[in-house]
This record gives structure tokens, C-alpha cells and sequence, in this order.
């Protein structure tokens, strides 16, 4: 493992709190010109830590709108949004930015790694942005990040070298970077084949056994039903949790 | 109702505004650049219609002061081919500007509310009666004397003493506006018994013609009737110099425009080729950036012509916004330099115009150019694959190829600067473009000052050659002979004088000035071949020259040739001794022995000499001192003089060079300007392209900071690579204007490209492209990560 100059995490803010998620009465509209779409009306829920917890309901109901609120992408319009004892909604964008590099892994459905870095660049960049440890201990973190994902031996491909699996895998190498409690997937599997995003849920799943609070939205009701916890939303409500 | 095909080119203008309005920018500034080359037809119009009003004479004579009675008068006008004549006395004075006397000539006119031929027409206030001159317009607005109407001016007349004459107001004339301009020479209007006054001799010594037949063969058979008509009047002996000769569409300081005007173009053309490939990269950017929407339209059922005809519209329309506003820009931009340099170089008031051919050619220019630089564009991304380009997620574009392997090896930078370096391997095209454009501004800047600096070597170097300190020459009413030249040698603090005197002539086709000077002379020659006259052929008044390089390339005279100088004398054959590498003249000089001028030109150049004077000290106040001191002493003996101090001369020749060199520069700067619109626009192009990447970035910790240094990088690495292209352009432009200043104004200057405006080019180019990127930059690092992913 690396060093503890790379594993420290920021602690929680409170000693008190109890969830590591919790969002009470939230509320959140777009505007799009000159119309406000409401996407949440009133949203209470709680993750524990060490929780899997799948999200699911139907395109437009709100999953990634709480992916986006739980990460400090978007702020609510109402309510209260707070994660492992930080109240996002208070918090100024730089504050976000770095408390979102230390704390929480996000991945997405199209992976989004940066086409002119290779893997083992992309799954330390988030250790360069939160200046963590040296320049060696960094690269040793995220080799043994890609190790995890069974990525070693490509470190030095580029994504377009890749395979779809292989990029998210790296896209998980690089959530994991600077260790963080919460693992967050938006439709992490939604653009991969069965067989591949069988093994991306494995790799979930181990995470969240070691530990790791995992929360992920998904279409598919197989990959859905293996969370601890499925979290249903339609029409920017949670109907059941 | 408007089909939806054509609604949507019209959305295209609106969708990215940003894109749209430097699209716009770009064609404004391309049309507007076009709009220059109406300078030559807007400047020679009002040319043309100022020597109509002011009647500019066709002939010029000069002799010594003449009595000219009514009935010779009548006689000179009443000669075949003569229109009308002015006769004119000149008087070459000092006016004291403060307690400072500087150069000056005061013209007597005869009844000067009804003249006929060179016309100096009234300003403001009233004609000058006797006592009393007119000033000319352009003696205040070039600053060199500012007496308003009603003021005293203080002339010294030819016996020394100063002769108080009340200014009546403000007159104009385009010939002396230019000598006032190019010679600093302060001139002012009076009747001729003012000028009888002050020169202490009556009479006049310049005849102004105009004549029916202009053609060459006219005005040589005029001026034969004319001089054998003078020969008539007491006193003639002769013309004091070549008659000077204007053909019908010449106005003064013609050909030094045009000469101008070759430079100027060089650097227009350079605006208008970046501007061309600024539109074609803005061009190409939107229609590659529909790849997918150009898909979706392909899969329902689009065709090819139809998609294409979507952006052709597209462009047309920013063709037509861009027309309208580079129209405007071109009228105003022609209009505002051409009035500069019509006041700052030709003497000329220039009313408002419009060139039409320009404005045609600006329009067509302004509405093809994007529709042609868009074409390339368009058939590119119609001849997509539909499939892959609705698959395409970008996220794996790039960083495959030879450049980006290189770029990866750049690791000894911060993370987020290896990435801003890698991006530039993500649109090469475009980036590559507009470090060209980058290049093409810092060479361009680079060429004018290298040009600048070579000019300004050159004219130093010419000042140099003088071996004098002071010129002291006769005003034409006394010549100084062998009294005046021991005075000069009394006056305390003079070590050395030496006779010279210059003449104007024409060989082979070109206007020329013979340099009369002696064998051992203080002028410092230069001979690259043969060799300068001997003490044994100055004695013997033989007749050779010694003729400067320049000259000799453009007439083809070689070394031991015999050449035909045209003089107030007549013609003259003269043998080529030597060729001189000097740069007296602007190049046109040839040196002859002042023993075979005086036997060629007579009574009238025989009579006196100008003289050269070395001071024993070379610090400027001695000079002055001892100037004032000859001046003084030769006007209490009778010999009243002007003087030209060396030092005075070449700093007013430096900085009539840069007032040149910068004209071209500030027209250069339109290049600076488009540069810095492609910069923006690419780094806006950029960060419009990379929003969601941003996003991510954002969402996986990237501070503001990190995004500024990712975008900064890539932004000033594009500047670089600019500054870079920018030296072999800027190293080539300086050659080409090099070249052009040896065939179109035959002087020779030496290449000068100094190594340390390079490194202020990095400098500037650094610092400006750090400012004009500072709007997309805060764009960037503003963008909420949230509104960034969902950006589409």
C-alpha cells in the first residue's frame, strides 16, 4: 500500500454524524432559457457508511441529479446536502473542487479520461491536483490503483489504446487515486457489453468490501438488485429507499 | 414560414455567439484592410484637384535676381506653348523662432490678389501689404514657427541687421508646404518690395510657367524660347540651376508617395493573407464542430448539398454582417491615414472619399471569402461516416501521432502544464494556424523595426561621411568669394574650411545631384572600384566624376564609362573615374572636382561658393556659437548667408525616418491585432471544445488554478511557437523590404536584423497573448462543474 502522506482523507466534521450521506428536503430546479424544470421535489435520504446502494427509476426522474448533489457537481435549490460531516451546500466551488478530490471517486458512463494522458497519468492526476505526497509516491499509488483493476500492464496506454472496459477500469484507478471513503458511478456500466460490466460490478462490490461506501445509478435491474440498498426516484421524488 | 434548414443556418450565428462575433471581427478587419488600397487613388485625387486650385506651374526657372519689366513680362507669357508666368523673388533668411534664428525664405509675389501660377491661396486673415508676410500654413502645424496673425516676425535681412515684419494671416501653397515639411524650413509670403528690402537687391529670381503641351519634347523647345527671351534682360547669364519640370498628373511628393506607398502595400497584403486564414480556421471550426449534428441530419434523410448549403448560408451570412462592418472600418481607417499623411508629409488638407473599385472589391472579398474558406470545411464533414460520427464521444481523439509522442516526452513540467502542452496536439490544424497568424504578426513587427533600424544605420552612416560641422551657403544675393572665405577662417573657433557647392542634374533618364568638392577633401568617400580625382585632375579641370553605387545600378553605369550630365550649363560629357559606396542624396549623388563644375556652369556658379566650416570643437553648443559668430561676421561684410549644422540636419533626418518607419508599423499593427483576435478565438474555440473535460477535471479535484495553467499553457505555448515562425518570416519580410528599398527608392541600406528584438518580440508576444487570453481563461475556470458536464 502507499504511504500515509497519500491514504489521509480529510476527517469528517463533525464526530456526531451519524450517516455518511444525508440529504434533507432537498430541492433542486433547472432553468433551460427561459423555463425551470423542477428535477427534485423534496428529497430526504441517508447512506451509511459502508453502504452499496444502487439508485434506479426511469430517464429525467433525478438519479444523476443526487449523484451530482451527494458530489458537490450542483447545489441544491433548497435543503441540505451533507456528506461524511461536510455541508456541501455551504461550501464555495474551490472548497468543492478540492473536497471532491479528496473525499469522493466519481465514474462516469463515457469514462471521460483524458485523451493525451495514459493510464497510469490519468489514475494519478487527482493525486497531482490534491499535491499529495512526492512525484514517485504518486505514480507508485496509481500503478498499484491500476493494479486493482487488473490494468498494470497497460499503464502506459493511451485511452484511444484502450478497449471501453479497459478505460473504465482505468476511470476506477482514478476514482480510487486518493483513497476516498465514497465510490460514485453514473451508470458506470450503461456503455459497456454484459459480460464487462459483470466484471465492473465485481469490482464494486470488492471495493465495498473493503470498506468503501459505493453508490451508482443504474438501468439495469440485474446489476440494481445486487446493492445492499436500491434507492427508487420517479418524478423527482423517492418513492422507496 | 421559414424552412427549418434555413432557420437553422441562421442558428448557427446565434448558437455561439462568441465564435460568431470573431468570425465577424476577423472579415471587418479583413474588408477594412482592403479599404487601404484607396489611400493612392483618395490622396491623388485631392492632389489633383489642390494643384488645379493652386494652379502649380508646369516650368520652373531660376536665375539671379532679374529686373523683369510689364512688357517682358508680357513677352515671356505671350511664348508658344506659355500659359501663364508668375515671376517670383526668393530670399534665403533666418527668422528668429524665440532667440533661437532658424532657416527660412521669405517669397515675394507680385500683386498676389490676382495671381496666376502657383497660387498661394488665403488661409485666414488678409494679403500681406508692404512690411508685412503671410505665413504659411504648415510653418505652425510642423511646429517650427507658430506667429499668429498680428504677431512680429523677426526676419534677418541680407546686411545682418532684423527687419520686424507684422503677420497679416495664414496662406497655403503646396510646393512651399513641402519645403517647410521636408526641409524644415520656415516660409513666408510678402510682396516683392518686402523681399527688395530685406535682400537689399531688386529684381526676381524664380519665373513659374504654366504650359499647354507638357509633353518633353514641349517643355525643352519652352525652355530654349524662354532662355533666349531672357538673354534679352540685363544681368541674365544663365539659369541657376535645371529648370524643373512637372508633368500634368504629378503633384508634389508623388513619387516619394508611391515609393511609400510599395511598403505600405507589402504590409497590408500580410494583414489581409491573415486575415484569410483566420476566416478559413474559424470557418472550419464551425463546421467540424457539427460532425454529429451533420450525421444526424445525413441519417434523416439529408443529402450532401442540402447539409452543405445549411453553412454555405451560414457563412454568407457572416460574410454579409462582416461586409457591412469592415465597409465602415475600410472608409474610416482610408480616410483617417491618408488625412495624416497628407498633413504630416505633402502639405494637403484631404477631403472626406470613397474609392469605388476598392469598395466593390472589399465587397466581394467580404462575401466570398467565408463562403470560399468554408467550402473545404463543408465537404470534409458531409463525407462523414454517419455511424461512427454518432458513436463519437471525443473522449478518445488524439495523442497517437508523432508530434504527440513528442509533446508526451515533456515531462520535466507541472502536471497541469504537461497537459496544456499535450492539448496542443488535439487540433494541430488550428493550432498550427494560429501560431502562423502569431508568426506572421512578430515577423512582420520584427521586418518594420529591422527595416527601421537599417534606415536609421544607413542615415547615421550617410551624416558620418560629413566631415564638416556647419555648411554655410550664400542666400543668392551676394555669392561668397575669396573675402567671404577669409572671413570665415577669422572667425575664432573655425579649424578648417573647405569649398563645395551642389547642382542639380539628370542622367540617364534620372535626377541626380552633383557634389562639386575638392580633390583632398574632409568628405569621407567610400570607392568600392576605381578611384577618386586627383589634386593633377582638379587642376587641370578634367572631366570626371565619381559616381555612388546606387545611382550607378539604376542608370547601368559602369566604371570607365562616359556618362551625359544635363546642367543648368548645358549638357556635358564626363568620364566614370570612380564608383562610391556614399549614401549622400539618398543614393543619387556624383562628385565631380569644384574646378570642372565652375568651368562648366559659368558666370553663375563661377562667381561663389558654398563652404564646408570644421570647428575646433565638436560639442553642439561650440557649434552653434561659432555658426552665429560666421553668420554675424559675413552679414556686417555684406554676405548675408543660411547655414545648416550638421548635427541639426541629421537628427531632423532620423526623425523624419522613424515618423516614416512608424506610419508602416501602426498600418502593421492591423496584423498585431488580427494575431490577437485568432489567438482568442482559438483559445476560446478551446475551451468551448473541452467544457465537459473541464467538468471532469473539476470533479476530480482540478482547482481554478489548475484549469488557468492547463489553458494558460497551451495559449502561450501557441504565442511561442508564433514567436518562433515569427523570426525566419520576419528574418524573409526584412530581406523582401530590404530589397524593395534598393529598386523602388534606389538607396542602399545594410540588412539589419538586431538578435535583441527578438528577445523583446518574446517578451511582448508573451504578455500580449497572456492578456487576450485572459477572457476565455476566466471563462474557464468559472464554469460550474455541473452546467460543464451537462454542455453540449
Amino acid at each position: 500500500m502507499a504511504s500515509s502522506s497519500l491514504t489521509q482523507p480529510v476527517p469528517p466534521a463533525s464526530a456526531a454524524a451519524t450517516h455518511l450521506i444525508e440529504l434533507v428536503g432537498v430541492e433542486k430546479a433547472y432553468r433551460m432559457g427561459r423555463v425551470s424544470y423542477p428535477a427534485l421535489r423534496g428529497v430526504d435520504l441517508t447512506v451509511d457508511s459502508g453502504e452499496l446502494v444502487a439508485v434506479v427509476g426511469p430517464s429525467g426522474s433525478g438519479k444523476t441529479t443526487i449523484l451530482n448533489l451527494v458530489t458537490g457537481i450542483d447545489r441544491p435549490s433548497a435543503g441540505t446536502v451533507e456528506v461524511d460531516g461536510q455541508r456541501l451546500d455551504a461550501m464555495n466551488e474551490e472548497a468543492l473542487a478540492m473536497w471532491r478530490g479528496a473525499s469522493v471517486g466519481i465514474v462516469f458512463q463515457f469514462f471521460q479520461l483524458l485523451p493525451t494522458l495514459s493510464a497510469v497519468e490519468n489514475a494519478m492526476l487527482p493525486l497531482d491536483f490534491a499535491r499529495r505526497g512526492s512525484a514517485r509516491e504518486r505514480y507508485q499509488r496509481a500503478l498499484h490503483n491500476l493494479e486493482l483493476v487488473g490494468l498494470a500492464g497497460k499503464a502506459d496506454h493511451l485511452p484511444a489504446e484502450l478497449s471501453g472496459g479497459e478505460q473504465q477500469r482505468v476511470a476506477i484507478a482514478r476514482a480510487l487515486a486518493c483513497d476516498p471513503k465514497l465510490v460514485v458511478g453514473d451508470e458506470p456500466t450503461g456503455n459497456l457489453d454484459t459480460q464487462t460490466a459483470g466484471e465492473m460490478f465485481e469490482l464494486f462490490a470488492r471495493l465495498n468490501a473493503e470498506g468503501k461506501t459505493v453508490l451508482y445509478v443504474t438501468h439495469d435491474p440485474e446489476l440494481a438488485a445486487r446493492a445492499h440498498r436500491v434507492v427508487t426516484i420517479r418524478d423527482g421524488v423517492v418513492v422507496a429507499a | 414560414m421559414v424552412a427549418a434548414v434555413y432557420r437553422k443556418s441562421i442558428a448557427e450565428l446565434t448558437r455561439r455567439r462568441a465564435r460568431s462575433w470573431f468570425a465577424v471581427c476577423t472579415l471587418a478587419l479583413a474588408v477594412g484592410s482592403i479599404g487601404l488600397f484607396a489611400m493612392p487613388t483618395l490622396i491623388g485625387r485631392s492632389m489633383q484637384a489642390q494643384v488645379a486650385s493652386q494652379r502649380l506651374p508646369n516650368l520652373t526657372v531660376s536665375t539671379a535676381p532679374l529686373k523683369l519689366s510689364d512688357t517682358q513680362l508680357a513677352r515671356l507669357a505671350a511664348l508658344p506653348n506659355v500659359e501663364a508666368v508668375q515671376p517670383r523673388a526668393y530670399f534665403m533668411t533666418q527668422v528668429y523662432v524665440g532667440q533661437r534664428r532658424a532657416p527660412a525664405y521669405v517669397l515675394g509675389i507680385p500683386n498676389l490678389a490676382n495671381q496666376r501660377v502657383d497660387v498661394v491661396q488665403l488661409q485666414s486673415g488678409s494679403l500681406p501689404q508692404s512690411g508685412q508676410v503671410l505665413t504659411e500654413a504648415q510653418n505652425s502645424l510642423h511646429g517650427l514657427f507658430s506667429g499668429d496673425t498680428g504677431a512680429l516676425a523677426r526676419v534677418v535681412a541680407a546686411n545682418g541687421g532684423v527687419q520686424s515684419a507684422r503677420v497679416t494671416g495664414t496662406g497655403e501653397n503646396l510646393n512651399a508646404g513641402r519645403d517647410v515639411i521636408s526641409n524644415n524650413t520656415i516660409v513666408l509670403y510678402a510682396t516683392p518690395a518686402t523681399v527688395d528690402r530685406l535682400s537689399g537687391v531688386q529684381g526676381y529670381n524664380s519665373l513659374a510657367f504654366r504650359l499647354r503641351d507638357t509633353g518633353s519634347a514641349a517643355v525643352a523647345a519652352t525652355t530654349q524660347a524662354i532662355r533666349a527671351q531672357l538673354r534679352q534682360v540685363p544681368g541674365f547669364t544663365g539659369f541657376s540651376d535645371l529648370p524643373t519640370v512637372r508633368t500634368a498628373s504629378e503633384w508634389p511628393g508623388k513619387s516619394d508617395f508611391n515609393k511609400f506607398v510599395d511598403f505600405f502595400y507589402v504590409v497590408t497584403v500580410l494583414a489581409l493573407l491573415s486575415a484569410l486564414v483566420l476566416i478559413s480556421n474559424t470557418m472550419t471550426t464551425l463546421v467540424a464542430e457539427q460532425t454529429s449534428e451533420i450525421s444526424v441530419m445525413k441519417a434523416i434523410g439529408a443529402k450532401r448539398r442540402q447539409i452543405g448549403m445549411v453553412y454555405v448560408r451560414t457563412a454568407f451570412l457572416l460574410g454579409g454582417v462582416g461586409t457591412l462592418i469592415g465597409l465602415a472600418l475600410g472608409i474610416a481607417l482610408s480616410n483617417v491615414l491618408v488625412r495624416y499623411l497628407g498633413t504630416t508629409f505633402f502639405a494637403i488638407n484631404v477631403g472626406f472619399g470613397v474609392d469605388a473599385t476598392v469598395l466593390g472589391a472589399s465587397i466581394a472579398l467580404g462575401l466570398a471569402g467565408p463562403v470560399l474558406a468554408a467550402l473545404p470545411a463543408i465537404r470534409r464533414a458531409t463525407r462523414v461516416n454517419v455511424r461512427e460520427a454518432l458513436q463519437a464521444t471525443g473522449s478518445t481523439v488524439g495523442g497517437l501521432d508523432a508530434t504527440d509522442r513528442l509533446l508526451r516526452r515533456i515531462r520535466f513540467v507541472p502536471r497541469t502544464a504537461q497537459i496544456g502542452l499535450r492539448n496542443l496536439g488535439r487540433r494541430k490544424r488550428r493550432n498550427l494556424a494560429t501560431a502562423l497568424m502569431v508568426g506572421l504578426a512578430v515577423g512582420n513587427l520584427l521586418a518594420v523595426v529591422g527595416l527601421a533600424t537599417a534606415i536609421s544605420n544607413a542615415a547615421h552612416a550617410s551624416w558620418r561621411d560629413h566631415g564638416e560641422d556647419v555648411k554655410i551657403s550664400d542666400t543668392g544675393i551676394r555669392p561668397l568669394d575669396t573675402q567671404a572665405a577669409r572671413l570665415i577662417r577669422s572667425v575664432p573657433g573655425v579649424a578648417r574650411i573647405e569649398p563645395m557647392f551642389t547642382a542639380n542634374t539628370r542622367f540617364a533618364g534620372h535626377d541626380a545631384v552633383v557634389w562639386s568638392v575638392k580633390s583632398r577633401t574632409m568628405f569621407r568617400y567610400h570607392i568600392t572600384q576605381g578611384a577618386w580625382f586627383s589634386p593633377a585632375q582638379e587642376r587641370s579641370r578634367a572631366r570626371v566624376v565619381v559616381v555612388q553605387q546606387s545611382i550607378a545600378n539604376l542608370t547601368g553605369t559602369k566604371l570607365g564609362q562616359d556618362i551625359r550630365l544635363q546642367t543648368a550649363g548645358g549638357p556635358v560629357t564626363m568620364h566614370v573615374i570612380g564608383i562610391a559606396s556614399n549614401q549622400q542624396e539618398f543614393g543619387t549623388a556624383v562628385y565631380v572636382p569644384v574646378t570642372t563644375m565652375h568651368q562648366i556652369l559659368g558666370p553663375t556658379a563661377a562667381a561663389g561658393d558654398d563652404y564646408w566650416v570644421q570647428t575646433t570643437s565638436h560639442n553642439h553648443a561650440f557649434i552653434d556659437r561659432t555658426t552665429t559668430k560666421i553668420e554675424d561676421t559675413l552679414a556686417a561684410h555684406g554676405y548675408p548667408v543660411a547655414s545648416e549644422i550638421e548635427y541639426v540636419g541629421e537628427a531632423n533626418d532620423v526623425a523624419s525616418f522613424q515618423t516614416l518607419t512608424t506610419t508602416i508599423a501602426v498600418i502593421g499593427s492591423l496584423i498585431v491585432a488580427i494575431s490577437l483576435i485568432a489567438l482568442a478565438n482559438a483559445m476560446t474555440m478551446s475551451i468551448l471544445e473541452r467544457t465537459r473535460e473541464t467538468g471532469i477535471l473539476r470533479n476530480i479535484g482540478a482547482r481554478a488554478r489548475d484549469i488557468r495553467r492547463i489553458f494558460a499553457t497551451e495559449g502561450i505555448a501557441v504565442a511561442i511557437i508564433g514567436w518562433a515562425l515569427g523570426i525566419p518570416i520576419g528574418y524573409a519580410l526584412d530581406l523582401l523590404l530590404v530589397w524593395l528599398v534598393h529598386h523602388v527608392v534606389h538607396a542602399q541600406i545594410t540588412l539589419a536584423f538586431p538578435a535583441q528584438n527578438l528577445a523583446l518580440a518574446l517578451v511582448a508576444t508573451i504578455l500580449l497573448a497572456g492578456i487576450v487570453i485572459l477572457a476565455p481563461l476566466r471563462r474557464a475556470t468559472y464554469l460550474k462543474p455541473g452546467d460543464a458536464l451537462r454542455y453540449a
